[in-house]
């Protein structure tokens, strides 16, 4: 039937782009006198081939799938929040402050997740407002929110929550509040249940929850959601409260679950991007929640095989790095084509009014 | 050609305006240009401030001065009146004189007959795509206009839509309206999305048992009436009463709550979501029921349930109920919200051009459930673009014009003349 196809469409749209990306990725590194295959059969062996690499992937995609969710949010209620990265930085931030407190072991985890997701949730609490009570657009605020919080984690990382004996991080996180990693000698932490955990709640409360039905009814035709009783201002505000826990919790797995240091580096070197990484992982895993999952291990999986990429086929980084773009654009395209297609709809739609 | 909705850049000055569209164009002769035409026509438009902070009649005249600055030979106007003061209208039709007396020729689209008359000097009725008749100005009455636009089917006893009423003991024609009025809509004032007063100091009462329709040239208020009724747009002055309550300004699940149901004109607009699915749809509004969620969960079977009921009820044609909206067929939408408005058990119905776009058996079908509810003694306030639609089901028919309304009256007492100057805004008693 044909709703059967519908549902299955947008996998296969992601699958056939991730092949063509792939192509042209081939073309481009044949074009420049590289082997394509050895080169793809070392970045696949690497990420997906041994237990090893596998974790690395996993670990790799923990934050991913965390500010994926965020945009994802968002864009389910028709709003382009690219505040994650803004976000983030303040939930690591929370989540180091937390180690200056002595709690028990694990709860202490505990509370520091929650102050992270918190951290998140207020950073984008006044975009928010703005955007429900102002109309001021979200694109705009969250820009510039994102380097508000992006100088104000430079002062905290530089002199408040500074190592005094190494300054060139925060402290380290303390051992009552570091997750426990899932593989000995990996980077695998239980920040990937924490992620794949937040991305289930997520699918459950879009998909099977009355609010979740309204936020999504607000997002695909606002006026028909206005219609039944949808508020739009609560809605706004709920989808950036989802975001921001999100976001928070991603930069706090960061540094929580991230060895050997479980710090945040001078000039936020460990952190800086996974935020603006996520919106690629939600376009490719279709701005779904499970969607979500698969899109940000390949991401992950490609971050961690490009290394044996360069050593084994001897394909220079940046030529990685381009192939892996090609990639990333090509499976984001189905779902970038969607979204810009909606967005921009509701600005000639304004623009038509005035 | 001058549109009814104006084409302007709001940021640019008339004379950008002028210029836009013209090509490569030096601003200085073009200024030249337009100054001696503002001369000769007596158009007065600032050149040099932005549109955005002309008066509503400045703008039309900047657009007809777009059109003039191409030397053109012909003129024409699309209800150019519709957003002009009295004032401003005098004037429009002093320079358009003008403009005939120079040689060129004019051509005015109108629904208002006074208009007409005033202005022309050949007046051509169009009728469904067809010319209906041909007549010189100076020959012709208001009343001989209004029987050529609303033609000759519609004289009593020839009524295109059959309806078998005979006998209908509920049919209102011996008493008046019976019990208390369910809705009361008193001097109600709303407001365009471009600001105009779209309703003005509007009245009237609805009775249980009885279509109320509302008839009239589209354009003329029934939208923004429709929608401060139903609590989607704010209300400026005035009240709506549902049932005895005071509800003016509520928001629109508190009044279907009190026993509302709204078939919304666009219903692709406010009556689906496209990409949901059926049984999504199909409790929209309804979704904080208590029969569709617990604890703040949606209780999916019970929606499927719920849906499953309208789809056989009202014998909808879709491929299953996880079927998005998207592909079923107009009729089949339609028939999806009035089962979903009605499975709210309303005591008033606001069906607003609930037949539009849709194929004979699914308007019969509409037309034919309105007719039952009205017969279990429910409320319906019918506003359709359709003349003989409204004629056919309503007990009263009211014609709006302008935001009021020019008339209210049984569709038996109506001849097509009358009907033709109520919707051409001739008052009821003054023409």
């Amino acid at each position: 039937m044909s709703w059967i196809w519908r549902g299955l469409r947008p996998i296969l749209e992601s699958v056939l782009a991730g092949l063509i990306g792939l192509g042209v990725g081939a073309l481009i590194m044949w074009a420049w006198g590289y082997r394509p295959w050895p080169a793809y059969v070392a970045l696949f062996k690497e990420s997906f081939g041994s237990g090893y690499g596998l974790a690395s992937a996993l670990a790799n995609a923990t934050p991913l799938i965390l500010t994926a969710l965020t945009f994802a949010a968002g864009a389910r209620a028709g709003l382009f929040i690219i505040g994650a990265e803004g976000m983030m930085y303040m939930g690591a931030m929370a989540a180091v402050a937390l180690s200056l407190f002595q709690l028990p072991s694990g709860f202490h985890a505990f509370v520091a997740l929650f102050c992270a997701a918190a951290a998140g949730i207020l950073w984008g609490f006044i975009p928010a407002v703005l955007r429900a009570y102002r109309g001021v657009h979200e694109v705009i605020s969250t820009i510039m929110f994102n380097w508000l919080s992006h100088f104000l984690s430079f002062y905290l990382v530089a002199n408040v929550l500074v190592d005094p004996i190494r300054a060139e991080k925060t402290l380290s996180i303390v051992k009552t509040s570091r997750l426990p990693l899932l593989i000995r000698g990996t980077d695998l932490s239980l920040g990937i249940v924490v992620a794949a955990g937040l991305a289930l709640l997520f699918y459950v409360f879009f998909w099977h929850t009355v609010a979740g039905y309204e936020v999504r009814a607000a997002g695909a035709n606002p006026y028909a959601a206005r219609y039944g009783g949808v508020s739009p201002q609560r809605t706004v505000l709920l989808v950036f409260a989802l975001g921001g826990a999100a976001a928070g919790l991603a930069g706090a797995v960061e540094v929580m679950g991230r060895p050997p240091t479980y710090a945040v580096y001078s000039g936020l070197t460990n952190l800086s991007g996974f935020g603006f990484d996520g919106i690629g992982v939600a376009m490719i895993g279709r701005i779904h929640p499970l969607g979500i999952i698969p899109a940000a291990i390949f991401y992950g999986g490609l971050q961690a095989g490009a290394r044996l990429m360069q050593m084994e086929a001897g394909v220079p980084f940046e030529m990685v790095r381009a192939v892996q773009g090609v990639i990333v654009l090509a499976l984001a395209l189905p779902e970038l084509t969607r979204i810009f297609k909606v967005f921009f709809r509701s600005i000639q739609r304004k623009g038509a009014r005035t | 050609m001058v549109h009814q909705h104006f084409a302007l850049v709001d940021t640019f000055t008339a004379l950008e305006n002028v210029a836009l569209g013209l090509g490569r164009v030096n601003l200085s002769s073009l200024r030249k240009k337009l100054e001696k035409l503002v001369e000769e026509t007596g158009l007065h438009v600032p050149l040099d401030v932005p549109v955005e902070n002309l008066a509503v009649g400045e703008r039309q005249r900047v657009e007809i001065l777009k059109v003039l600055a191409r030397d053109v030979e012909i003129l024409i106007l699309d209800e150019p009146t519709s957003v002009l003061t009295p004032v401003e209208t005098a004037e429009l039709f002093k320079f358009l004189r003008n403009l005939r007396d120079q040689g060129k020729a004019v051509i005015f689209i109108t629904h208002k007959l006074k208009e007409a008359l005033a202005v022309t000097d050949r007046i051509v009725v169009l009728r469904r795509g067809k010319v209906a008749g041909e007549v010189k100005t100076a020959d012709t009455t208001a009343g001989e206009l209004a029987r050529l636009m609303i033609g000759v089917e519609i004289e009593p006893g020839h009524r295109p839509v059959e309806l078998a009423l005979e006998g209908e003991p509920k049919r209102a024609e011996a008493g008046g309206p019976k019990g208390e009025a369910v809705l009361a809509v008193k001097a109600l004032k709303v407001r365009s999305d471009t600001g105009e007063l779209a309703v003005r100091d509007l009245s009237f009462e609805l009775y249980p048992g009885e279509i109320l329709g509302i008839a009239g040239v589209e354009g003329n208020g029934q939208t923004e009436l429709v929608e401060a009724i139903c609590g989607l747009r704010r209300v400026e002055a005035g009240s709506v009463e549902l049932l005895g309550r005071n509800v003016t300004n509520h928001p629109p699940t508190e009044l279907y709550r009190l026993g509302l149901g709204h078939i919304p004109e666009d219903r692709w607009k406010y009556g689906v979501i496209l990409s949901f699915t059926v049984a999504e749809n199909s409790i929209l509004g309804l979704q904080r029921e208590r029969g569709f969620s617990a604890a703040g969960f949606l209780r999916a079977w019970a929606v499927r349930r719920h849906a499953a009921r309208l789809v056989q009820e009202f014998s909808i044609q879709t491929a299953g109920l996880s079927a998005p909206v998207k592909s079923l067929s107009g009729g089949n939408q339609q028939k999806l919200i009035v089962g979903r408005e009605l499975s709210k058990d309303p005591k008033v119905i606001i069906a607003a051009q609930p037949t539009r776009g849709l194929d004979i058996g699914a308007a019969q079908f509409i037309r034919d459930l309105l007719l039952r509810l009205r017969e279990e003694g429910r409320a319906i306030l019918l506003v359709s673009a359709d003349l003989d639609e409204v004629l056919a089901l309503s007990d009263r028919v009211a014609f709006m014009y302008e935001g009021t309304f020019t008339g209210v009256a049984r569709p038996t007492e109506l001849t097509a003349e009358t009907i033709g100057l109520l919707m051409g805004g001739v008052k009821a008693g003054s023409g």
